[in-house]
């Protein structure tokens, strides 16, 4: 059976075709995210079943997540990205305890149990710090790109306080930083422990290893480490971590009744 | 079989009312149709989702007139005392005298909901310097200033000390105001230490009994400053018959709770239950109507559960709730995404447990009051809660946090320990604004995501 993930997240849209067994997606597409929700998803489909050699009646279920999973009117379920994650992560890593999923507009932070399964979970979505949303800004301050500012935060020595925690507010001190001459590198890095602080509230004094970091901003080159110094245990990315959601969609339509 | 009980709209409740009539609904004084309640401002109601039954409309119709029967309890020459933020003992004492009505200023938290803002108490409570920092209550503040919700009460009492610290600060702002208070002091509960002399309490805790014997003593001032006001001594007499009476309503509400949480499929929604709940503290200002709306709303309960139906399908995830909700909403918006409650703890959970009837009243009074889960610890709360949610056989647990309410900022994340630890179960803190609708997809995601949890947990 052949079945298809979508997740419709804030920034991106990301699609996982997936055959049977426990073998590698057929594809995987991935695409901005914008007012045409419906048709940039349609479209990240077909190009996912081309590049699969597929066609849509190949297809035997479509499950959506995201925050704009229920604005995909060709899929037959929609699943909340906790439990679309939970089991994408069982597949990619299963020994994970904890996942941190950091968006482009919320950050979650999951606990699992032995067997993979969600036993609970914390989010924020009402603050833009801790989100994907404060390392946009910041990269638009230093106009640069998300993966350059992952570079400079590599090569800080020395991270910056950043005291607020309001995005509007940091970038108030960020302004203040760079007028006294404080490296990029050095805010960066600030940024990125600030954002780790905050995301590894979510869990209070309950976050169990295997730690696994997932959604974009994982592939923010730093966001482990910086989550590693605040949590003070390893942190490994999950493989294609901006794929997790749409992998756990794809996964749970095979389940009997998605 | 009579038609399976449905969740339904203001709109429907218009056809449902006609047809009732012409079926020969009989009503009380305070009944009608629903929506006349929206051209008197309560524009919140045509988005809330209601019970269809006749014991459901007569509860909202109750609820809705309060304001008309304070209006005419003043009118008829009673006194009217506001007992605010003691939960369910100022008020029974009130009720014990003749002539005496109490109510809860403290309920106007509500009214920005279901006014959707348009009275503009909160915006008068921020120009008197309360602002969102403070909890929701502090709509009570412009309640006052308009005198467009309640009278003025011949006698204010509030319960202050170990509490609430935002409602002590708002209501000395309305005591500034020029409305004298009677304060009353609560302090922090504790356990007692070893060889101090111990009390039992309602609720399964103790105390010191110097502790229970300070709040006893405030209990006789509020107990004089009564009698003053009634003309009348409130004799232990009185004050035995006034417990007997609340303990009416706590037996019928603790059958109603027994009943609608235990219940496979929901027998009624989380909207009126959370209602209902509330009469035990305050009885909506008439004791004995607030006993039969009960009564009529335990026996469409009973009615359902013998004939095994319910408002929604059976099987929805069983979620323990924890802390009222400004916005009535978001108790319909876990029930649309596949959530039920089945159990509650909104702050007030000693105001269920019936007074002692066997101890001397005043001191019956006093124990239930430092049974107060807010003048207590929170992991004192979290353990009440940990066995309430295990006797109801929830699955879940859902902390609604309150914007600006103090105790919300610690306690979350003690009473999600104790669950975790206790009983293993999921916890989901939610933070629920007077007015939802901006946050709700936000909202309504993470009740979607515990339901599912829930599921799998099931299937596993």
């Amino acid at each position: 059976m052949i079945t298809a993930g979508i997740d419709a997240g804030s920034r991106a849209i990301k699609v996982v075709l997936l055959g049977d067994g426990d073998g590698d997606p057929l594809a995987e597409t991935v695409g901005p995210q914008g007012i045409d929700q419906e048709a940039r998803a349609t479209w990240l489909c077909e190009k996912a079943l081309e590049e699969a050699g597929l066609s849509a009646s190949d297809v035997a279920r479509v499950v959506a997540t995201g925050y704009g999973r229920k604005k995909v009117p060709f899929a037959h379920r929609t699943i909340t990205e906790i439990t679309c994650h939970a089991r994408g992560i069982r597949r990619l890593v299963p020994e994970a305890r904890t996942i941190i999923e950091i968006g482009g507009q919320d950050s979650k932070l999951i606990r699992l149990d032995g067997r993979g399964a969600v036993r609970d979970f914390a989010m924020n979505d009402r603050c833009a710090a801790g989100t994907g949303r404060f390392l946009e800004m910041v990269a638009n301050r230093f106009d640069v790109c998300l993966s350059e500012l992952g570079d400079l935060a590599v090569r800080s020595k020395n991270p910056a306080v950043i005291s607020s925690m309001c995005v509007v507010f940091a970038e108030t001190e960020i302004i203040g930083l760079l007028a006294a001459g404080a490296p990029p590198e050095d805010i960066v890095g600030g940024v990125q422990h600030a954002i780790a602080t905050r995301v590894a509230a979510l869990g209070g004094r309950r976050v169990a290893g295997p730690v696994v970091f997932t959604g974009g901003v994982a592939m923010i080159p730093g966001m482990d480490r910086a989550l590693e110094g605040v949590l003070d245990q390893p942190v490994t990315v999950a493989p294609r971590p901006q794929f997790t959601g749409a992998l756990g969609a794809a996964l749970l339509a095979r389940e009997p009744g998605a | 079989m009579s038609p399976r009980p449905r969740r339904i709209r203001l709109e429907d409740w218009t056809r449902r009312y006609a047809e009732l009539r012409a079926a020969g609904l009989s009503e009380p004084s305070y009944g009608g149709p629903l929506e006349r309640h929206v051209l008197d401002g309560d524009l919140r109601l045509p988005k809330l989702l209601y019970d269809d039954s006749p014991a459901a409309l007569r509860l909202w119709n109750f609820l809705l007139t309060e304001e008309d029967r304070l209006q005419a309890a003043r009118a008829e020459g009673k006194k009217l005392v506001g007992a605010m933020k003691d939960l369910g003992t100022v008020p029974v004492m009130a009720w014990s005298l003749p002539g005496v009505v109490a109510f809860y200023p403290d309920g106007a938290w509500w009214i920005p909901c279901v006014m959707e803002l348009s009275a503009g108490l909160l915006a008068v409570a921020d120009r008197l310097g309360v602002d969102e920092s403070f909890c929701p209550v502090r709509a009570m503040l412009g309640a006052f200033l308009t005198e467009a919700h309640y009278p003025i009460p011949d006698l204010l009492t509030c319960n202050a000390g170990a509490v609430c610290d935002d409602f002590s600060a708002i209501a000395q702002r309305l005591a500034g105001l020029g409305h004298p208070v009677l304060w009353w002091e609560s302090p922090h509960r504790r356990r007692p230490d070893p060889g101090e002399e111990a009390v039992e309490l309602p609720g399964g805790f103790t105390a010191p009994r110097g502790h229970v014997a300070l709040v006893r003593e405030e209990l006789a001032r509020i107990r004089e400053a009564l009698g003053r006001l009634a003309g009348l001594p409130l004799t232990d007499e009185r004050l035995a018959e006034g417990i007997r009476a609340a303990n009416r309503v706590r037996r019928v509400l603790r059958e109603l709770r027994d009943l609608a949480y235990t219940a496979d499929p929901c027998p009624l929604p989380a909207l009126e239950m959370l209602i209902a709940e509330m009469l035990a503290l305050h009885f909506c200002s008439d004791r004995e109507e607030a006993l039969a709306v009960l009564g009529e709303l335990l026996g469409e309960v009973r009615g359902r559960v013998a004939e095994g139906t319910g408002v929604l399908d059976p099987g929805a995830a069983r979620i323990f709730w924890v802390n009222p909700v400004a916005d009535l909403s978001a108790m319909n918006l876990l029930e649309d995404c596949g959530g039920r409650v089945c159990g509650t703890d909104y702050l007030f959970s000693h105001a269920l447990d019936e007074i002692p009837g066997d101890l001397e009243p005043l001191e019956a009074l006093a124990r239930m009051a430092v049974a107060d889960p807010m003048t207590g610890s929170a992991a004192d709360r979290a353990e009440r809660i940990c066995r309430d949610a295990a006797r109801f056989g929830a699955e879940a647990v859902l902390v609604s946090r309150i914007p600006g309410a103090s105790h919300c900022a610690t306690e979350g994340r003690i009473i999600g320990d104790a669950v975790d630890r206790s009983l293993g179960l999921p916890v989901l803190e939610i933070e629920v604004p007077p007015l939802i609708d901006s946050v709700r997809a936000g909202i309504s995601g993470r009740m979607e995501a515990l339901v599912e949890t829930v599921r799998r947990r099931r299937r596993a």
